[in-house]
Parts: structure tokens; C-alpha cells; sequence
């Protein structure tokens, strides 16, 4: 291949280097307003009154705008029907802080945020619902109308009691894992604008261009074709700017006067409005043989959705489907709730509730290798999932599985890394390895998410590709125009690819669930096949020959056993002669089988991605201060479509995995944020970061996948946060089940061994 | 009220009037239509902001526009001359150092006024002065990389 596989260079990196990329706050229009959003401060509580008077009277205010203010439908949410449980603009209660209120726009950011000030409302103060386990009796408040654990997904495989009843050991544990900021570096931002035909335009940070749309048109009462969403250069999301922020906000504020209308959030207004990873509470038990075979998991997963359901039931489904890890158990039985609480509402965060679960399987997998005197890699590789296997919803493994490869990889590196701290000094400082190992099924969970794309050989032999993939800095935009140039013959520069702009682009899936190469991927890649075709087809007629005799080489169409060819330009130029345009379209959807609601049985995903991932820490056993000193990645993917990219993915991946192993906990106390800054919920930086990093591939093609890729972005963090964990346990005895392991949670742990 | 300021940006005389409470990346996103320089938390926290000083790497969201008086200050706009990129620039394309592209300008005046100073870094030396850039997509990896790899070249 000519330009799939190789280390092509962002198309994008030119403009964000040089600080021309344009997002979402450096956009300017003419007469533009400003925008503020009035926020509770009250996480639970009636709204009794709301009066807007004095704001209105504050001289370059624009507009003040309530929930009556709205034309059309006054709730979202992400999963649609029956989950738009969220309102745009609160009405008679609000449900978490930062429950917006009232909007304000104004001539500019401070009268904006004057008018604010002058919004009066009155709060009857409703008791809030924080505790998670509290919030599924009947004795607390109810967040909704209904009861507060909203979703209940269950797996059922074989029988767990006849399974731990032949277990000849059972292990059980109970783990905890808080709730995660995503911290992009761009806070929300977005403009709206109509123009004089009642069409509106809005540009913002988004991941799902085509589900704002969507929100918009039903919320101001505009059919689908008069808005239009274009998505701007976007600062990260990874999974927290998938819900609506600013987009319907600034479309109501633009609808009702007339003129562009910018809403920027800033850091803590982010942190505290906008959605989180959710918490989980998981018990869990394994149950196997004493030669380390799984015989049984049973594991209850309770996940604090907080105020509105978001993605919260998705999130929960899928890590129920994957509680088992990456192994073979013939009985399962998995309980997964999704619960309301007045608490940040959850939504995804990379990884959909694979991090978490991620956390309980693997320190499951090591307690039960220390309790058989088995290494935890051996145990891991004995139950590994392979071609042949079947997953606990039933489905059947039939190709590109290879958690066997990342394990035998990892292992060889492992005992290197052994070795050395067998060798190395004894001090107050110990230093330990931890494996971790994950799977992860690629794009959503057995519901329909298509994507579509136009392709157009131009005379040139050029190319235009229109995707409604949103490129969140994942590096979706170059693999796109690889996949084109590869089908095209042409250079990935020679494609131009226009992206998540509704006007423009066909509807595509939201950017999540890793499935972006995979589904937007396949969906240009057929594009591109039918736009080739006509070409061929022509060539073909002329030659006299079958179109699948022809094939692209060095800027020519060449034909297989003949000296004739004919450059790629001339033959573009023959189909023009006769009038006919080289022009594809293309649409791909994983054809999945939604899960039965009472046994879970169902193939969810058509493709996993595996990975292992390994590290080396030292931890200070005066402090708990934990180091880590080496990180390795190992990941299935199918196909590499531009190899900087994956191993960009990996070791970003690498960096959020460690996070939320050392550091990252948002504290929440009684439903209110109080860590919203960056000084205060800490991310790694480059001093927390290992100088070794190595980061592999493995690549066993995925037949469905364009050149046999799946997807990487999210495996690429889950199996860290384990390893790293697993490690400190092997340095200091401490087993930490409550990440993040600060020093004093390690210490305290050390001391009460 | 608003009050004088002048100073040099890009290579270039600037001399407005500003709001005195204003931030030197208020004055240079707003009314110098620079905005390259990205707004990432407004309270020092994660680097976004940062351009170079008078040869000193600074965080302009905590910076006085009133400190810019009579000073030199270089943005992202101002690395590239003319159609050249800096050899940073071409290292962070080269090495994949960019992905979603906000923390990138900060990178960039952050490892120019290190690089301006010390030619030869030490791969520690280049991780303790973007100790103060936060990147959420890169892992850091690729960034020091590219870092490294523009010292080379800086140094021909």
C-alpha cells in the first residue's frame, strides 16, 4: 500500500502550529453579543420564581431568556427518546449545580456577566441525593419523576452458583472509582447566527455535529435542513463534549435577536456545568480452579449517573458486557444499575465504563494468581479470549482477536523489567511491575451508528471527501484521507477532506466508541470505491477488458497482463469528454445485535480491540509517593492506518491512564464540585510522565475494517490505571481499590498491612 | 477609563488603548486579532496562554497589559518568518507533536525561550520547562521529542 500504513503528517498540524487553526473562541463576527448562562448554585431545589426584570433593564443587554422562552421542545438528552430527561433551561426544579437557569446576551462579556448578577431567583431548597447507595432506597428523595435507579442491564451465562460451587478458590472484592474531569485544554465555545431566510448557523466545539443539529431544529421548531452545524477545530473532548454545552443556548439567543451570539465557558464554569466519568461502586467475585481456570464472575455495578441520564445506561451496558475482562467464563451473572443522584452528571469519558470495571477485573485476575502462586501474566494468558471463544452475551469470536499477542508480548518485557529490580538496590524505595489487560468492543452498543460520506475524483486526479466525522484531535481528519488516497491512487496532500459540517457533510455518528477509523473509515472507503469504478468502468469499455483487471500504479491506470495504461488525468478526462463524473457515495453501520434485556445474550460489537499494557513503579514506603518509572503499551489493531497517529493515541492514552491511577478525583461533596480548577483536579504533566515509554502494535487484519483497522483511542487508556495499580501491590503489598492511589491512601494502606 | 500601552509584538510597534485591568491575553486575542494565543483556564494553570517576554517565557493570562509597556513580546503568529517555519514548528509536524492542537502554541514559546537560552538541552531540562503546559492528547512524548529534535537543528 501506498499511503495507508505509512507516517503521513497531519493535515492539520500546519495550521495548529502556526496558530491559524481556528476554534471555537476565535471566532469573530460583526455585531456580535455576548453570552452568559445563569447557574444554580444549589445542587436539589424548586425554582419558585425567576425574575429577569432588572437584568432586562441593564443598559447593552440584548436578551434575557427563561424556559418559557423557548419555541419549541424544552428537554435533551444524548440517547434521545425516552432518555431527554435534561431541560435547556430549567423550569421548576433543578436537579445539580450548575443547572442552567437563565441566558443573557449582551454587547459584551462583562455586562453579559453583570446582567447575570441581576437575575433573581427564588430556590426552595429540596435535600440532596449524594450518597450512591442511599439513592436507590426509598427513603431519599426522588431526582425525577420516577425511581432513582433508572437502568438495570443484566448478563446471565450458564449458572454461577454451579460454578462457584466447583470453584476450588473464590476471590472477592469491593472497588471504588470516583468521579473524572475529561480536562480539555479548550473550554466550551461556540456562535450562533441566523440569517435574514431564518436559517441558522452554529459553530462550536462539538463530537456529534449531527445530534446538535438535531437538538436545535427541535428546540427552536425548525425543520433539520435550516440549521446548520458546523463544527469548529475542537481542543480535545474525550468524551465530554459529546452532550449539548453552548449549542442550544446560543441558537435560542441568536433566534431571538437576530445577531451572532458567542458563549465561552470558563474553567470551573466547565468542570461544574458540564459532564463527568461516572462513579462506580463494583462488587465483584471470581470463582476458579486451583490450576487458575475461570469458572464463575458475579459482579453488581452501581454507577452514579447524577441529575440527568446522558449516556448514563450505555455506559453501564457496556461495562457490563466486558466485566468479565478479556477471558474465557462459561457462568456470568452481571447486575449493572444506573442511578440518579443530585451529583455531576455522568456521561462518557474514555473508556464508557471500561476504566472502571477495568479496575475491579484485573485486580481480580492478580489477587487470584497470588492465591493459586501463579505469575499474573501466565494466569491471564491461560483464560484469554481467543477465535473460537464465546463472550458472556453469547457472541461468537470468529476473527482479529489477539489479547494472547499482547500478553505474550508483555510478558518478555516483563521479566526483563523483573530482572532489573531483582538486581537493583533494597532502600526505603521499592519498585514493583503490574500487568493490566483490557478489551474493548468498537463503536456503539448494539444500536444502529452509521456514518456516511460523498467522494469526488476530481480532473486533476485530486480529490474532495466529505465526512460527517468530527475530529476531536484524535487524528480522524489524515486517516480519512489516507483511506481516499489509498482507493484513489493519489497522495494523502492530493485529498482534501472537508469534515462535520451539516451543511456540507452527510450524517455521521458521534465521535466516540473508538469507531471513527472503523465506521466513517469504511463509509469513505466505499465512497472512494464507487468514484474509482466509473472511472474503471470507462477504462475498462475502452481497453476492452473487465474492470477488475485494473489497477492504480505511479499516476496511471494499468492493466493486469497487458501493456496498456493510460494516466489517471487522461482517463478522467475521457469520462468528462462523454459527460460522466467521477463522484461516490458511501454509508457503513456495524450490523450488531442489540442485547435481550433479560439475559444480556446479543453480539453487541462486530470487532474488539485487546490490549496489555505493563508498568514499573517505585514507591517511597516513608511517603506512599509513587514514581512510575516505565510504561508499555500493547494493543491490537487490526491495521495501522497511520502509525504516528496510533502510537499518538497510545501515548496520550498512556498519560490519562496514569492520571486516574495517581491523581485524578474530582471531590464532590454533598452533590457540590469542590475541586474546579486545573490547580486543583491535577492532571499528569510532562515531570509525571516515564522517560521509558514504549508503546507496539499488533496488526492481524479485521476483515471488516477499512485495510483491516479497528480502533485504538479508548483501548489506548483503559489497561493503565491496572497495571499501575497491580505494581503497587507488587512493590509495597498495598492494594489499592479505591483509585487514585495519592501517597496518603498508599501509606495508609502500607501501614495497615 | 482607559489608558496607553505600547509595545512590540511579532517584530511589530503596537501602541492602544486599554482597559487598565485587562490581561495581556485579553489585549492580544481581542484587539490584536492574535489568537493564536489560547485561553485554557485564565488562572495560570495549564500553560495555553503562554508567549514570550522580553526573552522570558510568561503566562500573559496573569500578566497586567500594563507589564507589555515598552516590552517585546512574541506570540505564535510571530515563530515563522515570512514563509519559513521555525524549526520547532517543523519538529512538532515531523515528530506527530500535535493532535488537537491547543496546548501547541504554548509548547511552542515555552521550548522557544528554552531553546533561545540553552540550545543543547537535556531531555530533563526540555520536561522541567513544559512542567507548566498541560496536554491532555499527547502523553508529552512526541512534544519532547520534537523538542530534542529542533535543538539539532537549531544548533547547525
Amino acid at each position: 500500500m501506498n499511503v495507508v500504513g505509512k507516517r503521513i503528517k497531519r493535515i492539520d498540524a500546519l495550521e495548529k502550529v502556526t496558530g491559524k487553526a481556528l476554534f471555537a473562541d476565535d471566532l469573530k463576527f460583526d455585531n456580535m453579543l455576548y453570552a452568559k448562562v445563569l447557574r444554580s448554585p444549589l445542587p436539589h431545589a424548586k425554582i419558585k420564581k425567576v425574575d429577569i426584570s432588572l437584568a432586562k433593564e441593564l443598559r447593552g443587554v440584548r436578551a434575557v431568556l427563561t424556559a418559557r422562552d423557548i419555541p419549541g421542545e424544552k428537554n435533551i438528552g444524548y440517547l434521545g427518546d425516552p432518555f431527554r430527561d435534561q431541560p435547556v433551561l430549567a423550569d421548576d426544579k433543578v436537579r445539580c449545580e450548575g443547572d442552567p437557569i437563565a441566558i443573557v446576551a449582551a454587547d459584551s462579556k462583562e455586562i453579559a456577566e453583570e446582567a447575570i448578577k441581576l437575575v433573581q431567583v427564588e430556590y426552595e431548597e429540596l435535600q440532596p441525593v449524594f450518597d450512591l447507595i442511599k439513592a436507590m432506597s426509598k427513603d431519599v428523595p426522588r431526582v425525577h419523576e420516577g425511581a432513582n435507579v433508572v437502568g438495570h442491564r443484566k448478563i446471565r451465562r450458564g449458572g454461577v452458583e454451579a460454578g462457584f460451587a466447583e470453584a476450588d478458590v473464590i476471590i472477592e472484592g469491593t472497588y471504588k472509582t470516583p468521579f473524572q474531569e475529561h480536562a480539555y485544554l479548550e473550554p466550551e465555545a461556540g456562535v450562533a447566527r441566523m440569517d435574514n431566510t431564518g436559517n441558522i448557523t452554529v459553530w462550536a466545539c462539538t463530537q456529534f455535529p449531527c445530534m446538535v443539529r438535531e437538538d436545535i431544529a427541535r428546540v427552536l421548531r425548525l425543520s433539520l435542513n435550516k440549521v446548520r452545524v458546523i463544527h469548529t477545530t475542537t481542543g480535545g473532548a474525550f468524551g465530554g463534549k459529546a452532550d449539548i454545552s453552548v449549542h442550544c443556548h446560543i441558537a435560542l439567543l441568536a433566534f431571538k435577536t437576530g445577531k451572532p451570539v458567542k458563549l465561552v465557558y470558563n474553567r470551573s464554569e466547565s468542570v461544574t456545568s458540564t459532564t463527568k466519568r461516572h462513579p462506580f461502586i463494583i462488587k465483584y467475585k471470581t470463582g476458579a480452579t486451583r490450576e487458575g481456570k475461570l469458572l464463575a464472575v458475579e459482579a453488581e455495578i452501581i454507577g452514579d449517573t447524577g441529575a440527568y441520564m446522558s449516556c448514563g445506561v450505555a455506559v453501564l451496558s457496556r461495562a457490563a458486557i466486558h466485566a468479565t475482562g478479556p477471558y474465557n467464563v462459561p457462568n456470568v451473572k452481571i447486575d449493572a444499575y444506573t442511578v440518579y443522584t443530585n451529583n455531576p452528571i455522568g456521561s462518557g469519558m474514555r473508556g464508557f465504563g471500561i476504566p472502571q470495571i477495568a479496575i475491579a477485573h484485573e485486580a481480580q485476575m492478580d489477587k487470584l494468581a497470588e492465591e493459586l502462586g501463579m505469575d499474573p501474566i501466565e494466569i491471564r494468558l491461560k483464560n484469554a479470549l481467543e477465535v473460537g471463544s464465546r463472550t458472556a452475551t453469547g457472541q461468537f469470536l470468529t476473527h482479529s482477536i489477539c489479547i494472547k499477542e499482547t500478553l505474550e508480548q508483555a510478558q518478555k518485557v516483563a521479566r526483563e523489567w523483573q530482572y532489573d529490580i531483582l538486581k537493583s538496590e533494597k532502600s526505603n524505595k521499592r519498585r514493583g511491575v503490574g500487568v493490566g489487560s483490557m478489551w474493548y468492543g468498537i463503536g456503539s452498543t448494539g444500536y444502529p451508528n452509521p456514518a456516511g460520506a460523498f467522494v469526488e475524483l476530481l480532473d486533476d486526479g485530486s480529490a474532495m471527501v466529505l465526512s460527517g466525522c468530527a475530529e476531536i484531535g484524535q487524528g480522524s481528519d489524515t486517516v480519512l484521507a489516507q483511506i481516499a488516497a489509498e482507493e484513489l491512487g493519489t497522495d494523502a496532500e492530493k485529498v482534501t477532506v472537508i469534515t462535520a459540517d451539516t451543511g456540507v457533510t452527510p450524517w455521521a455518528r458521534g465521535t466516540g466508541a473508538s469507531g471513527q477509523t472503523y465506521i466513517a473509515g469504511n463509509a469513505v472507503r466505499l465512497a472512494a470505491i464507487i468514484a474509482k469504478e466509473t472511472l474503471f468502468q470507462q477504462t475498462a469499455t475502452d481497453f476492452g477488458v473487465t474492470k477488475d483487471k485494473l489497477y492504480f500504479d505511479d499516476g496511471a491506470i494499468c492493466v493486469m497482463g497487458s501493456e496498456q495504461k493510460i494516466l489517471i488525468i487522461k482517463a478522467i478526462k475521457r469520462c468528462r469528454s462523454l459527460g460522466i463524473l467521477t463522484l461516490g457515495h458511501g454509508s457503513f453501520n456495524p450490523d450488531t445485535i442489540p442485547l435481550d434485556p433479560q439475559t444480556g445474550e446479543g453480539s453487541p460489537y462486530t470487532t474488539y480491540s485487546f490490549a496489555t499494557d505493563l508498568a514499573e513503579v517505585e514507591v517511597d514506603t516513608k511517603t506512599g509517593e509513587t514514581k512510575v518509572l516505565k510504561l508499555a503499551a500493547f494493543n491490537d489493531v487490526g491495521k495501522a492506518i497511520n502509525l504516528t497517529g496510533v502510537e499518538g493515541q497510545l501515548e496520550g492514552g498512556l498519560s490519562l491512564g496514569l492520571g486516574c491511577a495517581l491523581m485524578e478525583e474530582l471531590i464532590v461533596d454533598k452533590s457540590i464540585i469542590k475541586t474546579p480548577t486545573l490547580a486543583q483536579y491535577l492532571i499528569p504533566t510532562a515531570m509525571d510522565m516515564p522517560e521509558d515509554i514504549s508503546v507496539g502494535i499488533i496488526e492481524e487484519v479485521e476483515p471488516s475494517g477499512p485495510f483491516g483497522a479497528k480502533g485504538v483511542g479508548e483501548p489506548a487508556s483503559i489497561p493503565t490505571a491496572p497495571a499501575i495499580l497491580g505494581a503497587i501491590y507488587a512493590a509495597v503489598g498495598a492494594r489499592i481499590n479505591e483509585p487514585p492511589a495519592t501517597s496518603e491512601r498508599i501509606l495508609a494502606a502500607i501501614q495497615r498491612k | 477609563m482607559e489608558v496607553r500601552v505600547d509595545f512590540r509584538v511579532n517584530g511589530q510597534d503596537v501602541g492602544l488603548d486599554v482597559n487598565p485591568m485587562a490581561t495581556l491575553l485579553d489585549v492580544l486575542r481581542e484587539q490584536l486579532d492574535l489568537t493564536g494565543t489560547k485561553r485554557g483556564c485564565d488562572a495560570g494553570d495549564c500553560g495555553a496562554c503562554t508567549v514570550i517576554m522580553n526573552g522570558k517565557a510568561i503566562l500573559s493570562c496573569l500578566t497586567p497589559v500594563l507589564q507589555a509597556d515598552g516590552k517585546k513580546i512574541i506570540t505564535v503568529e510571530g515563530l515563522a518568518q515570512e514563509d519559513k517555519l521555525h524549526p520547532l514548528q517543523e519538529a512538532f509536524i515531523e515528530c506527530g507533536a500535535v493532535q488537537c492542537g491547543f496546548c501547541t502554541p504554548g509548547m511552542l514559546l515555552s521550548a522557544k525561550a528554552l531553546l533561545d537560552q540553552n540550545p543543547s538541552p537535556t531531555q530533563e531540562e526540555v520536561k522541567v520547562t513544559i512542567s507548566g503546559n498541560l496536554c491532555r492528547c499527547t502523553g508529552y512524548k512526541k512534544i519532547i521529542d520534537a523538542i530534542m529534535l529542533a535543538s539539532k537543528s537549531t544548533k547547525k
